[in-house]
């Protein structure tokens, strides 16, 4: 553990990550206190002001501060990385060791259908899903969950298969341990570096999907400071205000980047053996 | 021919059905700029030419008697003919299109029609009397509007130039009805050739006939060399594109693209009125929006409640936010000014927080309560929400806004399933259509499920009432009262307007936003 | 081999049935029905009870999918209620934007990545490596959408170079066609031109270390032929694959690129069929493109067995 750390703080990139990452966590926490006007306050004495003294990042057609509604996006962003990912962490990990665990028919079962899910492009059967639940921030977190669980579940699957016939495997299974305690004291462990890198960057997939989604209309209400809604709107007014559209691009891309390189540095840190792919 | 306004493009306008009301409209205000200039100050009409235009969305399909959509009405009432016709330049009146002469018996019930000599349709059938009673009658069988004609007893066509229609009673609106675009005159014999069914072929007998139709891509029609009017249409082909990004269709225009923008948003209105070789051209249109309320269960069910956000909302400030200020805030009923009908209302004018708060605690709700606002897709409706959720706020209502794709939230409006909604009305022309089909009880569109029998009453008397007069003072009435009942809140009505490039002469912005007079387009340069 | 390509076949039966179904039944869940969505405000019972008989919509759902399944084996997806035309049609006509837009990205991607992805390679540990890195990390963070818009933002509103969407099909003229194509093939193949790039790089480095690149620097084989010759060649094997993964995002991809240029494409197809409730039409949407991401992995798994002679069919 203390290897891992030194490893991932020697990689400065992904330590900056994690750094900003921490930064977007408390802002996200303290936005109430931090954040220079309401976010959903409408100033209708100064709609489209470009960004000045007053308002760092400008105001958008309803005179709302720019910069505030970023400040608070963090929370949306966060929020939804947060559940969506723990949904698929979930439901993936168990779906992902049962199948590699037991083998055989219950292993073709649910691989095929995890290909099956893996052959729609995650944006459309997130749309879909929408479509299903309705509108709403919960249903767009169940939604991304659903789209990112069939990856959770094919590590944690590959995972258990390099261990399942592994000497101490065998060795509790001959003691009389049963299944489930075999699964949850040993396999899983056993699982967490790869699930872990995974979980990092799903973080970065779920608020590019969130965004992507609001950016479509069809996530979360259409007043909530979501970056993703921020920029749909400013696709109307960026002709003549051109700020609308930058800001709350650079607060995904960064937020999105940060996660990126802090799991490619985790994916290093925890196994220099994994190779660097997507 | 009423529907709602879909947005930005989805314009998947549920429509119609009307109700009535002909006879004439007043003539707009003094003031409004109309095509006038356009169409006196330059000479002769010019014979040639092609004329491009883009529209928001594409057509969905061509079938004059089942289509709903706006962008398909457009292409639509170029190809075809109806008996009647809006008049050019005005609100509301009328005139003979196919119809030569016409008489209609004292009691209102006989209408007898004489058709113009030498119709063609474009494949080169004659027009006659038969095709009008095929033409009516498969209008409703398709039910979209069946109910325009539901009080026609019979159709009888003594000779090919002659159709008489008995009514079952009098219907005020009914020549109005005629005149809707989609009440269009097509050719049996081509409708039977196709299987029934008209959404991709051109059964008609208008100035331009169909070259060919790639949709999503482009609409070709050209000129129909046997036209019955003589020396018309001008132009020689019309091209139209669906352009739904707004950004993409004003660079077009100003690059000398594209000639005619239909459906300018406000903000497009402001951007290209300054803009130097085309002129941009509103006129004080009927779409007009509104907030529903859903009277058939919670706090909603008080008539206090319904008062009190009427005096919340701030219509000016709604209007600056979200219209740039170019729409005409309705603080009274929904028929807007310059319209004969116009009951000139004044009850919410300005915004009072106090009289709203005090409102809501004679209602039992001192401490507000929680309510949703459903919203489709419409850009400018969804705005309309947000600033309505902040509005609401001050006096301890919290709103929260769901928006819906638009066949689902217009599903749900039909079904009731709402609470608050923003959402618009177009194209009506009679009062009658303003009023009767919303707020009469269980009527199709009384989405808000309003129920008044004085109401009742005074709609039903003023659809069988001929005099202008009598019916101003019907009309008045049924709005003060709607008004003070407050089961909609009227917001604003939109201005609608077109960007026309220089040199495009005869184009006439028409408020209730059909294009028919393409038929006396032309363009010089 | 043949009973690999045999092997890898069989398994993409099963899974294609699986997309079918699950095609089928997650649109039956969405809300809403077509009839009503069809009918609006008009509705009434008789009305909707002829439109249901006519979409074979009154059956029970088990055997509305057989019969669904048994019409899509024969090539025909069913009639979109919205437009009254073919699926299949529908879909023929939208097919080739998408693949040009595809095409485009692609292109662009690999014109990025390949170079890009060699020199990182090459220069390893330099800050040229460090760039192509930051590149990759930045290509793969940025929302395509919010690429597309400042493209719009500075090259069509900014300098009005190209138009900012729309679509003029390739028989109106080549240039004209493509300088609708550029900006959304940019936007989209970004990404694609990032993960690609991180992957020639990383095969690269791996057969720069391969004995027979260093045998063949020993034999005196010159630097730039080495690379081209017996480096790249190798290199790009395992990029194949990477692409054909990438094929799938493309596909999702271009649902929101398609919406904000107004390209009539696929993507935008399965947008329209979601908001106007039309089931045939999402359903054929969703199966087409499911299918089509199943197939192409095939295909380029097939390629790879066969151009890689190191694979191991088991």
């Amino acid at each position: 553990m203390k290897d891992t750390w030194k490893r991932f703080k020697q990689n400065r990139f992904a330590f900056v990550g994690f750094l900003f990452i921490a930064l977007i966590l408390v802002v996200a926490l303290f936005a109430k206190w931090i954040v220079p006007y309401d976010p959903y306050f409408m100033d209708s004495s100064s709609p489209l002001t470009s960004p000045n003294g007053q308002h760092w990042f400008g105001t958008d057609q309803f005179g709302r501060d720019i910069f505030s509604r970023i400040l608070y996006g963090t929370q949306i962003s966060l929020k939804v990385g947060l559940i969506a990912v723990g949904f698929s962490l979930f439901f993936g990990t168990i779906i992902g060791i049962v199948a590699g665990y037991f083998g055989g028919k219950i292993d073709q079962v649910l691989s095929r259908i995890t290909d099956v899910l893996f052959a729609f492009p995650d944006i459309l059967l997130a749309l879909v899903i929408m479509a299903i639940l309705g509108p709403s921030l919960t249903n767009l977190m169940i939604a991304i969950g659903i789209v990112y669980t069939p990856i959770f579940a094919r590590i944690a699957r590959g995972a258990v298969l390099s261990i399942r016939d592994s000497l101490y495997i065998e060795a509790a299974r001959s003691m009389g341990v049963n299944s489930f305690q075999i699964m949850l004291r040993h396999i899983l462990p056993n699982s967490l570096a790869p699930l872990i890198v995974q979980v990092t960057l799903s973080f970065a997939f779920a608020i590019l999907a969130e965004a992507a989604l609001s950016f479509l209309g069809l996530g979360v209400s259409p007043d909530t400071p979501s970056w993703g809604i921020m920029l749909s709107e400013a696709k109307d007014w960026m002709e003549i205000s051109w700020w609308t559209a930058i800001f709350p691009g650079v607060a995904i891309t960064l937020a999105v980047l940060s996660f990126n390189i802090m799991g490619d540095g985790l994916r290093d840190a925890l196994d220099p053996r994994l190779k660097n792919e997507r | 021919m009423k529907r709602f306004v879909g947005l930005l493009g989805v314009a998947l306008l549920l429509m119609l059905a009307g109700c009535s009301g002909n006879q004439e409209s007043s003539p707009k205000k003094e003031d409004t700029p109309k095509s006038e200039g356009q169409k006196e100050s330059i000479g002769e009409p010019v014979e040639g030419g092609t004329l491009s235009i883009v529209d928001l969305n594409d057509a969905q399909g061509l079938d004059p008697h089942s289509e709903t959509n706006a962008q398909s009405m457009h292409y639509i009432e170029n190809m075809y003919n109806t008996l009647f016709k809006y008049k050019e330049g005005t609100y509301g009146e009328i005139e003979g299109d196919l119809v030569k002469d016409y008489e209609i018996s004292e009691d209102g019930t006989v209408y007898t029609f004489t058709l113009h000599d030498g119709v063609k349709f474009h494949n080169g059938d004659d027009l006659t009397s038969e095709d009008v009673k095929y033409s009516i009658e498969r209008i409703v069988e398709q039910l979209v509007r069946a109910p325009q004609f539901e009080d026609i007893e019979t159709i009888e066509t003594p000779n090919e130039q002659t159709v008489i229609i008995n009514l079952k009673k009098p219907v005020a609106p009914f020549l109005t009805f005629l005149a809707y675009p989609m009440n269009a005159i097509v050719n049996q014999s081509v409708v039977e050739g196709n299987g029934g069914s008209l959404d991709n072929v051109d059964a008609g007998s208008g100035p331009f006939q169909l070259v060919h139709w790639k949709k999503d891509q482009e609409m070709v029609l050209e000129k129909f060399e046997d036209y019955f009017k003589e020396g018309l249409p001008y132009l020689d082909q019309i091209t139209w594109k669906a352009v739904p990004d707004e950004t993409s269709r004003t660079t077009a225009i100003r690059n000398n693209e594209i000639d005619v923008i239909l459906q300018l948003s406000p903000k497009d209105i402001q951007l290209l009125s300054k803009s130097d070789g085309l002129s941009v051209e509103p006129v004080t249109g009927t779409y007009w929006e509104y907030i529903g309320l859903n009277l058939t269960a919670g706090p909603l069910k008080e008539k206090a409640v319904r008062q009190a956000i009427a005096t919340a909302i701030d219509r000016e400030a709604m209007n600056k936010a979200v219209k740039f200020g170019q729409a005409t805030i309705l603080a009274g009923g929904p028929i807007p000014e310059g319209h004969w009908a116009d009951a000139k209302l004044d009850n919410y004018s300005k915004p009072d927080i106090e009289k709203a708060k005090t409102l809501l605690k004679e209602a039992g709700y001192k401490d507000g309560f929680d309510i949703s606002l459903k919203v489709g897709q419409n850009k400018a409706q969804v705005d309309a929400a947000q600033v309505v959720k902040q509005q609401l706020k001050p006096i301890g209502i919290d709103v929260e806004i769901l928006q819906q794709e638009d066949s689902i939230f217009f599903d749900a409006l039909g079904k009731k399933d709402f609470e608050m909604s923003i959402v618009g009305w177009v194209g009506f022309v009679d009062p009658d259509e303003f009023l009767y089909n919303i707020f009469h009880t269980d009527e199709v569109f009384n989405q808000q499920a309003y129920s008044n029998p004085e109401v009742d009453s005074l709609l039903e008397e003023g659809r069988e009432t001929a005099e202008q007069n009598d019916r101003y003072d019907i009309y008045k009435k049924a709005q003060s009262i709607i008004v003070d009942d407050a089961p909609m809140i009227f917001l604003y009505a939109n201005q609608h307007a077109s960007a026309i490039r220089d040199g495009v002469h005869g184009f006439d912005v028409n408020p209730t936003v059909t294009t028919k007079s393409l038929e006396t387009t032309w363009i010089d340069r | 081999m043949f009973t690999y390509i045999l092997r890898r076949l069989l398994i993409a039966i099963p899974v294609l049935f699986g997309i079918s179904v699950l095609a089928f039944f997650m649109v039956r869940l969405v809300p809403g029905d077509t009839v009503t969505a069809m009918l609006g405000t008009n509705y009434n019972e008789a009305q909707a009870e002829i439109l249901r008989q006519k979409y074979g919509l009154d059956q029970s759902i088990i055997v509305q999918y057989g019969l669904w399944i048994m019409n899509v084996v024969k090539g025909d997806l069913g009639i979109s209620s919205l437009t009254n035309e073919p699926v299949f049609d529908i879909l023929l006509t939208r097919l080739p934007i998408t693949l040009e837009l595809s095409f485009i990205s692609i292109l662009f991607a690999l014109l990025i990545a390949i170079p890009l992805g060699t020199i990182a390679a090459l220069k390893r540990n330099t800050p040229v490596d460090y760039g192509a890195s930051f590149f990759g990390m930045f290509g793969i963070s940025v929302p395509n959408f919010w690429l597309g818009t400042l493209m719009i933002l500075y090259l069509s509103l900014h300098l009005s170079w190209l138009p900012s969407s729309g679509f003029v099909p390739l028989s109106d003229g080549v240039w004209a066609n493509i300088k609708t194509m550029i900006m959304p093939g940019i936007a989209l193949g970004t990404s694609v031109g990032a993960v690609t790039m991180r992957m020639t790089r990383s095969s690269m480095l791996e057969v720069l270390g391969e004995e027979y690149m260093k045998m063949a620097k020993a034999k005196g084989v010159t630097n730039s032929r080495l690379i081209w010759k017996h480096g790249l060649r190798n290199a790009l094997v395992p990029v194949v694959t990477v692409l054909g993964i990438q094929a799938g995002y493309l596909l999702g991809g271009s649902i929101i690129i398609e919406q904000i240029f107004s390209l009539p494409g696929i993507g935008q197809l399965a947008l329209q069929a979601i908001s106007n409730r039309d089931y045939s039409l999402l359903q054929g949407t969703i199966l087409f493109i499911a299918s089509a991401f199943v197939l192409i992995n095939l295909a380029v798994d097939i390629i790879y067995a066969l151009i890689n002679p190191k694979i191991r069919y088991s």
